[in-house]
């Protein structure tokens, strides 16, 4: 299988990840309920993961990096902490269900800050007209249907002039495009640890500010147990009851992978295969490629349209030819509104580290093939 | 003799020890006792008496520092504040 799905989840993953997971389900036990050693061996994983992804996402302290189950599960503590019904936050025209869906359970008045696709620009302008009033704002870091790379950066700036928290969902930029989250001051950001962490689903990542959080679950923590309240610090106040120690596990592999390899380095190779694929498929004329004029503007996220051929018939066709993606809406109506693809969808080619040239060569075979 | 050097959270404890050990003063994190525990479950940085006080002035300089010192007797009897 040509795996062209990353996006999804990072199906590929250095073989340090599996190890380790097998590994801590042989030998951890519970962190933080015990003081014998698979206990304490769990407690000092943790805290290393902790380590590792503030380094990584320049975050003061390893208190301030929370573990959840998914980006999704984060970006809900960060929304239902931040926002109430009837509250107007400030969205970009790109945002996933994760936020969207999220923001309509709340009952909040949501402001989409629309502007075209690939003009960051415009995104900033967008975001300074609905700012003024707003509780909060969220911006995708990069789109997951179309690998645009948002003006995060000029974005966090308003908001903090704006004083209004921002919350950034990095599930699509991390592990690829940088984030420095003390440099944008964000309130919060959101990642799921199985995309580009390349650690095992079910693991996900929240970077929080401060301890004023409002909890999503309630349980116990292994501290101040003697208090009906959730513990007023971080982590614990949002990591009740037992953790993902093997998830964490792989998680740890997969980062220290990435900061070995460095993202800068993983963004760089995505970027050249994307380039190659396009490259290849610019002159086949039933095919429409959702690409940047400036490269600096797309991540490894290649959206295209086949002239004639409906979404889900392509990836089908491309998947009995052994190429794995994704058509459809990618749980992002948001961004195909905003883009003018929400009648048609799309098929997405999203690329990883471990994906080579030759692959992508068949890739466009494959493609040429079922146009023909 | 030892201290124990008693922190709101295990994350909290573990950094300690950590920043302790860079230091070159060995600290153990272990469960603190539960007559000792006032709130529940909480967990401590065990350091040999003579390190006591370049601990706390390491920690506190760090921002780590502990909520609690109690020095443990050799009999096992712990004595707050010490």
């Amino acid at each position: 299988m040509i795996y062209l799905d990353c996006a999804a989840t990072s199906f590929q993953k250095p073989a340090a990840v599996n190890y380790a997971v097998s590994e801590a389900m042989r030998t951890l036990s519970s962190p933080g309920r015990g003081g014998y050693p698979s206990a304490m061996a769990a407690a000092e994983l943790l805290l290393d993961c902790r380590l590792a992804l503030a380094d990584l996402f320049c975050v003061k302290d390893p208190e301030q990096v929370v573990f959840t189950s998914s980006a999704t599960h984060g970006l809900n503590i960060a929304l239902r902490s931040l926002v109430g019904p009837g509250d107007p936050v400030v969205i970009s025209g790109y945002e996933h269900n994760a936020v969207w869906r999220t923001l309509h359970g709340i009952g909040a008045d949501v402001r989409v800050a629309a502007s075209p696709l690939f003009a960051p620009e415009a995104a900033v302008e967008a975001f300074r007209a609905k700012l003024p009033g707003a509780k909060a704002a969220v911006c995708t870091q990069v789109s997951n249907v179309f690998g645009y790379i948002m003006p995060v950066r000029e974005i966090a700036a308003l908001c903090r002039d704006a004083d209004v928290p921002l919350v950034v969902d990095a599930s699509q930029g991390a592990g690829a495009v940088g984030l420095d989250f003390d440099g944008l001051g964000c309130a919060f950001a959101a990642m799921p640890g199985h995309k580009g962490l390349l650690g095992p689903q079910g693991t996900g990542v929240l970077l929080c500010r401060d301890g004023k959080i409002t909890p999503l679950f309630f349980g116990g923590t292994g501290s101040v147990s003697a208090d009906p309240a959730m513990p007023d610090f971080l982590p614990d106040r949002l990591e009740p009851g037992t953790h993902n120690v093997p998830g964490i596990a792989g998680l740890l592999e997969g980062v220290k992978w990435l900061r070995r390899k460095t993202p800068a380095a993983v963004l760089a190779h995505e970027k050249e295969l994307l380039g190659v694929f396009s490259k290849a498929l610019e002159g086949e004329k039933r095919v429409k490629l959702f690409l940047s004029s400036d490269p600096a503007l797309q991540a490894g996220v290649l959206s295209v349209q086949m002239n004639g051929l409906d979404c889900e018939e392509a990836a089908s066709r491309l998947a009995e030819r052994g190429v794995a993606v994704r058509a459809g809406l990618h749980c992002a109506p948001l961004a195909h509104d905003t883009a003018g693809t929400l009648g048609e969808g799309t098929v997405r080619f999203s690329f990883s580290p471990f994906n080579t040239y030759q692959e992508v060569m068949a890739a466009v075979e494959a493609v040429r093939k079922i146009l023909n | 003799m030892h201290y124990l050097l008693s922190f709101r959270s295990l994350t909290y404890a573990q950094r300690a020890a950590r920043i302790l050990e860079r230091a070159g003063i060995t600290g153990t994190v272990s469960r603190v006792p539960k007559a000792a525990s006032t709130k529940g479950c909480a967990y401590c940085v065990i350091v040999a008496a003579r390190h006591k006080e370049r601990s706390l002035s390491i920690l506190a300089s760090a921002g780590v520092a502990p909520e609690r010192v109690l020095l443990r007797h050799p009999d096992g009897t712990l004595e707050a504040g010490a």
